[in-house]
């Protein structure tokens, strides 16, 4: 870690990400772009389509800003629906960056 | 409620249709229905409850189901047959199936017993033919689950860029690639584009359920195209952007993979096409004409077969700009998402492919009843698909919860009330009935009675819902005694309203019980009888007069007379010198305290006798009778209202109180005269009505308004019938007048009072009691045996 940790945002996912997750999680995520992102992800039992997208969305946003974003702890359930999904890729690490 | 439960709580009541169902296709195949489309129907719904359970992870229920699915799915395919033996198996699995249902439901317990002893017959039906080939192990089902989730789970390093992915995937690939122990090298594959639309998130369907059951049909490689992604600033939250394309290996026809997508389809795009099938298609002319180049696109994008070489080939440079022949094909799930999207080659592919692919499969939907081309029965199910489909089509259902409909008939009938009143009042101000407002009034009472009716309708239900339980207890039943029998069902059709729907069954269970129990004989005695071994059960609904009867009958030995009349007298219930007819004995039944049964079983004698059933049939404001013949069996009948929430009476005043008398009960009015009217033991009246003499019951002192009677000769005379066929005539002081109302129940509302079935508000606000016709008739006739004998001679 470095002494950028300081600006690092951190958000835990809820247990359920479902349609009623999907806008709380888009507006959560979205107040802190401009800043490196740890999505800790080890409560997750359920993903749905849309909160998919919207981490999908985030990880374009964060791209654009060529900050880096990284699912920590990913729970079991949130990889094996991520699998199912088509294994997206949802990480994104921008050349030479590090969190 | 939580979203989850709800959908779960839809989850069960859409199991409660599908066991339905289920149970009614495999009546018909018992019958020695084999028609494929009724096996197909049977198959749907128990793969369909098996897709459920699975989103809910209700592993018994799916462990259960899947065997009991792969039984019929090897009717389906022909290769098990329909027989006697093998239709008694399906009915008891479906019997079994319901329980884990029930259970998975309440979160009860099954009977593990019952479920290891089911599965294993199953598993013999299909011993029978080809257990080696179905390849179940020798626990089948626990390694069956395993193999129905499909899909293989993949370890995924979100840490580590793709470099770790293709080493895990290549175990997944090469299970997609390695053919299946029975299947051709080329195993067939389906294409499936699947677009959620927002709707479909909007109604709490989800597409990672979607595409988990998709997984269930065989082995899947998923392709997420996330292209139209937008940034989080431009992203709507329930806006719907992803598509997923999967390819699907294995031996499933269009019509299961389509069933996935059967609460979907209208909220996604979807197109379904065959692997090999898209690029012969593609390449006819009608296509290629249109377009050359992208026919070219989708031949290469549908692919040839499964090659394992390609997919190694693939697995080796998966993060590579894909090689031009692997590229069209979807990533396998492991591979990178695109980085940049918009450029992205692949996603690029995706989008051409689809709209080439929906192409296609407009074209194959209008070449669907086309002849037979490389897989004839896949064809076929399309084509038997298709023909049912205008027919389901036709008549689209929505779900409303109970409760709105049940508020929305309440407020109808506190409208019919309040119009009522309105009338009222309006007569009583004086107003000309030519007036504008008299007519005006008029009209809305038309209305109001449309209205009323086509809510009632809304409730209606036919009586198929209870009728569908009966087969399996009349089943158990008969294990349990030890008889055969087989039941017959008409009229499950009819139509009645929910609320007495729900009552129904427990009468409907406890006569059919005590008709296979004390009703039939033992085998043997039928066959000394000279009748066949197995007995029948007749359990009819039928529209009647306004009422629905429900009738059970047997073909059994019908009731001992002398012995139901031995037991009556013994008990006190009856006079010894009482003269009963036939009918009257048989009736004896019904009294409390009456059993027949010597030894109390397991079955009828529960403790509730078949007074109880008609004091429940009471309630509902029924009626119940028998008939019998020695030797030829028994009939119940049964007869209720259609509604209990409204009724058409006959307004009466009786010792200055205003009652209602069930218009269904009155055969007719008139006004007695002095000669005709007998006192017997100076207190009991009776009327001569055409030479018949009946008993004359004045209201006013029977529900206790007075004490003394009116006057002979003053008043009118209603006469009425009770279900039994009873009749006598009601002594009320007028009649005022025919009029529908709205039934508030005296039990709910205050307590049971004897001589009356419920209360009403009429138009001028006061509360008027409706008349129990019955428990009046009967009443006055169990007084009276002695007088009836007297009144015989």
């Amino acid at each position: 870690m470095t002494d950028a940790d300081a600006n690092i945002a951190e958000v835990s996912l809820c247990q359920v990400l479902d349609l009623q997750a999907a806008e709380p999680l888009r507006a959560e995520l979205l107040a802190l772009r401009g800043r490196p992102l740890q999505i800790d992800a080890s409560q997750v039992s359920r993903l749905g389509g849309l909160c998919l997208q919207v981490l999908l969305s985030a990880r374009i946003s964060w791209a654009e800003d060529g900050l880096p974003l990284r699912i920590e702890q990913a729970s079991e359930g949130f990889l094996e629906q991520l699998a199912a999904f088509g294994a997206p890729q949802i990480n994104f690490e921008p050349e030479g960056a590090h969190l | 409620m939580d979203p989850f439960e709800s959908i779960k709580a839809t989850f069960f009541q859409e199991c409660e249709e599908l066991l339905t169902d289920m149970e009614s296709g495999l009546l018909a195949m018992e019958q020695g229905d084999d028609d494929s489309e009724t096996i197909n129907a049977v198959f749907r719904a128990v793969h369909s409850v098996k897709g459920g359970a699975g989103a809910f992870g209700l592993e018994e229920l799916i462990r259960f189901a899947h065997v009991f699915e792969t039984v019929l799915d090897e009717m389906r395919s022909g290769k098990l047959h329909l027989t006697d033996e093998v239709a008694k198996v399906l009915l008891r699995a479906s019997d079994v199936l319901a329980d884990h249902v029930a259970a998975a439901r309440s979160g009860g317990q099954v009977d593990e017993g019952r479920t290891v002893g089911m599965i294993a017959d199953l598993q013999g039906l299909i011993d029978q033919d080809r257990a080696a080939e179905l390849g179940l192990n020798e626990d089948g089902d626990s390694g069956a689950v395993e193999e129905d989730f499909g899909f293989v789970p993949v370890v995924l390093s979100l840490d580590e860029p793709a470099a770790d992915a293709p080493e895990v995937d290549v175990a997944a690939l090469m299970a997609a690639a390695a053919p299946p122990p029975e299947a051709p090298a080329a195993a067939p594959a389906w294409r499936v584009t699947f677009r959620p639309k927002a709707e479909m998130y909007a109604k709490a369907n989800e597409a990672a359920l979607v595409l988990r059951e998709l997984a269930r049909l065989g082995d899947v490689e998923v392709a997420l195209d996330a292209g139209a992604v937008p940034p989080l600033d431009q992203l709507s939250a329930e806006q719907a952007y992803l598509t997923w394309t999967v390819r699907l290996s294995g031996d499933k026809s269009e019509a299961e993979v389509r069933e996935v997508f059967e609460f979907v389809e209208d909220d996604c795009d979807l197109e379904v096409t065959r692997e090999g099938e898209a690029a012969t298609e593609a390449s006819e002319p009608d296509i290629a004409a249109d377009d050359d180049a992208s026919a070219s696109a989708v031949e290469a994008a549908a692919g040839a077969p499964l090659d394992l070489d390609a997919l190694l080939a693939r697995v080796a440079a998966p993060t590579e700009e894909p090689a031009p022949a692997a590229a069209p094909a979807p990533a396998p799930v492991a591979a990178a998402p695109p980085a940049a999207p918009a450029q992205d080659p692949a996603s690029l592919d995706v989008a051409g492919l689809i709209a080439l692919a929906e192409k296609a499969s407009q074209d194959h939907a209008q070449t669907q009843a086309a002849p037979p081309k490389a897989d004839p029965k896949a064809d076929q199910k399309a084509e038997a698909r298709a023909a049912a489909g205008p027919a389901t089509a036709a008549t689209p259902t929505i779900r409303v919860d109970l409760d709105r409909v049940d508020r929305l008939i309440n407020a109808v009938g506190e409208l019919v009330i309040q119009q009522a009143m309105l009338s009222q009042r309006v007569f009583e101000s004086g107003l000309a009935r030519s007036s504008d407002v008299a007519l005006g009034l008029e009209d809305l009472e038309l209305l109001t009675r449309e209205i009323q009716d086509s809510v009632m309708a809304i409730r209606a239900q036919p009586v198929k819902s209870v009728f569908q339980r009966m087969p399996r207890l009349v089943r158990e039943v008969a294990d349990m005694v030890g008889k055969k029998v087989r039941l017959v069902m008409d009229g499950e059709n009819t139509e009645v309203d929910k609320t007495v729907i729900e009552r129904l069954s427990d009468p409907i269970t406890h006569m059919l019980r005590n008709a296979i129990d004390h009703g039939l004989e033992t085998p043997e005695e039928r066959e000394a009888g000279g009748k066949g071994a197995e007995g029948t059960v007749r359990l009819a609904a039928l529209h009647r007069g306004g009422r629905i009867v429900i009738e059970v009958q047997d073909d059994g030995r019908g009731i001992n007379r002398p012995r139901v009349r031995g037991i009556a007298m013994a008990k006190g219930l009856i006079a010894e010198d009482a003269v009963l007819s036939d009918d009257e004995i048989d009736n004896l039944i019904f009294l409390p305290g009456f059993s027949t049964a010597d030894v109390v079983s397991d079955i009828s004698g529960r403790g509730v006798g078949m007074d109880v059933v008609k004091r429940s049939i009471q309630a509902l404001g029924g009626r119940i009778s028998i008939t019998s013949e020695p030797g030829k069996g028994s009939k119940f009948s049964m007869s209720l209202p259609l509604t209990l929430a409204v009724l058409d009476g006959m307004v009466v005043s009786a010792a200055d109180q205003t009652l209602v008398a069930p218009l269904s009960n009155i055969v007719e009015s008139l006004t007695p005269r002095a000669e005709d009217v007998h006192l017997i033991g100076g207190r009991d009246a009776v009327i001569c009505i055409r030479d018949t003499f009946v008993p004359l019951i004045d209201v006013g002192v029977a529900l206790g308004f007075r004490d003394t009677p009116l006057p002979p000769a003053s008043g009118v005379a209603v006469l009425v019938e009770s279900e039994g066929g009873g009749k006598a005539a009601l002594l009320v002081e007028a009649i005022q007048g025919q009029r529908q109302v709205v039934i508030k129940s005296l039990e709910a509302n205050y307590q049971h009072i004897h001589g009356v079935a419920a209360a009403t508000i009429l138009g001028d606000g006061r509360v008027a009691l409706i008349l129990d016709v019955d428990a009046l008739v009967t009443t006055s006739r169990r007084k009276a045996p002695r007088i009836e004998k007297r009144m015989a001679v």
